[in-house]
């Protein structure tokens, strides 16, 4: 039952997006027509949301298959694609193209892209003029880029460090094999995926912009910011894999008469330590990456740096920068997938 | 004659799934002796040992437990407990007066053979000394003791991983035996053997049975180890009780009764 409310949703939703867009692409109205116009248009998206659905409850009773059949269908009732039919013939195949051919469209002028621009004879003189000027990196500057760098592998050292134990111990409240068992278990584990994801969506720059205003401008703010924002997404990785362990070693250690807490140390921790440390250097490689630049928001770091030189148009200055962050970037990447592919 | 070790009467276990996997089933567990429980494969045998020791929870009926009091340290039980409706604190002390063993050893593979038998003794150590791995010297002389029980003192030191399939069921023998148990459970402990460590195995467990005068109920596949080993068997078809009796006595009737018309009998030697 679900399954057909829900394809009937999803075709209505591709209906109305379809005939808007042609409208758009027939009256070509600009943004300010468009915000003015806004409750007339969104009157015209439900009038033909509801067409749509209608459209679909039709074709259903056709049994023609639609695209949101085949999404919200079972996989083993789904069809093989490629089927026997090429996808220009069948309805839902006809339907995607549309889709995506019409977002490619909207996409492409929403965007405003114009490639001639890139061409246009000034814009490529002061383009090259620019890569010069940073391609002859000013080298003086080369020991306070390296006091910054090493401040920004700190600010991301220290949030991989101080987020790791906590989202350690989240990690287990949040995996449905240990906390399903009970009624408690499984809401304390809902509550702590939810905030987890809230909190993930909102990205470490958007952090370093709330902790710069609460604790000053600086490191702190920068380590605050990712480590918010690491807790969250080590304890989802980490539940990720307890969830993947094997349930032979519970239950031996289980029929020992071990308590709660000695079985997850016992059973479930060696089971995990490897992939764990793999996640966390990965963590800290990402981290360094971000670090770098959250010095634009006031996290400190390089990113400080960068921008001041940035504003003054100081581009052999910047040239360092960049050499700097890419090499350190770099070195990262190489240390935390050797890392990694030794703890495998 | 003494009390049984366990009186199972009319136990019933219905998965959350709907699946009926036992169906009533009734019979005493006599101390010190060898049972054997037989039956095809999904006929119940897993979920009836996993009852037993409250790994899972009965859905009806009795398993009522006579501890020998003298042995225990531990005052929790005293005298005949019913299992079946024990909660909390008091199903992990079921549980430590129970050894388990299972098909696939269930060992923790990273960890040292040595630590592995440490395992068994989870339940009498306090959480914080067991994480840091704080265990007395009588407790590792202990394990280091039932390790050579069952052959392998040398091997101590191992990762659990490194081990043979037949050394590792060894080593869960010895991780059973250091929660000094009353009863052993052991379910299908020789079906990923080949035919000769399976008899290995088989027999350190009936040197535990003889020796140390250790209950087993064990799970099995083949009937020429049940006439081999046990002292009496049970047959579960379909989650209910169908044989109850001496092992030399399962004809080719009974045989194909439990095991289905068309089921051949298989030898290990
Ligand atoms: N955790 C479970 N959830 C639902 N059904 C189960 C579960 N474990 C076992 N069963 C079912 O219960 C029946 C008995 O299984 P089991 O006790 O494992 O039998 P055996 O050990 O004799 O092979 C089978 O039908 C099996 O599919
Ligand atoms: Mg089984």
């Amino acid at each position: 039952m679900s399954q057909i409310i829900r394809r009937t949703i999803f075709d209505a939703c591709i209906f109305a997006y379809i005939i808007v867009f042609l409208l758009i692409a027939v009256q070509r109205p600009d943004s300010d027509h468009l915000i003015e116009q806004m409750s007339g248009y969104l009157l015209i998206i439900s009038a033909l949301g509801i067409i749509g659905a209608l459209l679909s409850l039709f074709l259903r009773a056709k049994s023609v298959t639609t695209l949101g059949d085949i999404i919200y269908m079972p996989a083993y009732l789904r069809p093989s694609i490629p089927g026997p039919l090429p996808l220009y013939r069948t309805f839902w195949g006809v339907e995607l193209l549309m889709t995506l051919v019409a977002t490619f469209v909207l996409g492409w002028f929403i965007t405003d892209i114009n490639p001639l621009r890139l061409l246009e004879a000034d814009a490529i003189s002061s383009a090259l003029r620019l890569f010069g000027e940073v391609a002859s990196p000013d080298w003086s500057i080369l020991p306070k880029a390296t006091i910054k760098i090493i401040e920004s592998i700190f600010i991301a050292f220290m949030a991989t460090a101080l987020s790791t134990p906590i989202a350690f111990v989240l990690s287990f409240l949040s995996a449905r094999n240990i906390m399903g068992k009970t009624w408690l278990g499984t809401v304390i584990c809902a509550c702590l995926r939810i905030g987890f994801n809230l909190s993930r969506s909102i990205e470490p720059i958007l952090w370093a912009i709330i902790f710069s205003v609460w604790v000053s401008f600086g490191p702190f703010a920068g380590m605050l910011a990712l480590m918010v924002h690491s807790i969250a997404s080590l304890a989802k990785q980490y539940s990720e894999i307890v969830e993947g362990v094997s349930d032979g070693p519970i239950e031996g250690i289980e029929a020992t008469g071990a308590g709660a807490i000695q079985v997850v140390w016992f059973a479930v921790v060696p089971q995990v330590v490897l992939p764990y440390i793999s996640y966390t250097i990965y963590r800290w490689d990402t981290n360094l990456r971000m670090a770098t630049i959250l010095g634009f928001v006031g996290g400190g770091g390089i990113g400080t740096l960068l921008m001041e030189y940035q504003g003054q148009s100081r581009w052999p200055q910047v040239g360092t920068i960049i050499v700097v962050m890419a090499f350190v970037v770099w070195l990262m990447d190489a240390f935390s997938s050797h890392v990694r592919s030794a703890v495998k | 004659m003494s009390k049984p070790i366990l009186s199972i009467k009319n136990l019933k276990k219905t998965y959350p799934n709907g699946v009926r996997a036992l169906k009533g089933v009734s019979f005493d567990v006599r101390r010190g002796e060898f049972l054997v429980i037989i039956g095809l494969s999904g006929s119940g045998k897993s979920t009836l040992l996993r009852c037993l020791n409250r790994l899972h929870t009965p859905s009806s009926g009795e398993i009522i437990f006579h501890p020998q009091a003298s042995t225990r340290d531990s005052a929790v039980l005293e005298s005949a407990t019913d299992i079946a409706t024990v909660e909390g604190e008091k199903i992990l002390d079921i549980r430590r007066r129970i050894g388990m063993i299972f098909q696939h050893f269930n060992l923790i593979e990273r960890h040292s053979v040595i630590d592995n038998v440490l395992h068994g003794a989870l339940g009498r150590t306090p959480t914080w000394r067991s994480i840091l791995g704080l265990y007395s010297h009588a407790e590792r002389a202990k394990a280091m003791g039932f390790l050579e029980l069952v052959g392998i003192g040398d091997k101590a030191y191992y990762r659990a991983a490194q081990l043979s399939g037949g050394q590792q069921q060894r080593v869960a023998i010895a991780r059973a035996l250091m929660q000094s148990p009353e009863l052993l459970l052991a379910d299908e402990p020789v079906a990923s053997l080949d035919p000769a460590t399976c008899h290995v195995v088989m027999d350190y467990l009936r040197k535990v049975n003889r020796e140390l005068g250790l209950t087993i109920i064990c799970n099995l596949h083949f009937l020429s180890l049940v006439r081999q080993y046990a002292d009496r068997v049970i047959a579960l078809k379909g989650g209910e009780l169908v044989y109850d009796g001496d092992p030399q006595q399962i004809d080719d009737a009974w045989f194909s009764r439990i095991y289905g018309e068309t089921a051949k009998e298989v030898h290990v030697n």
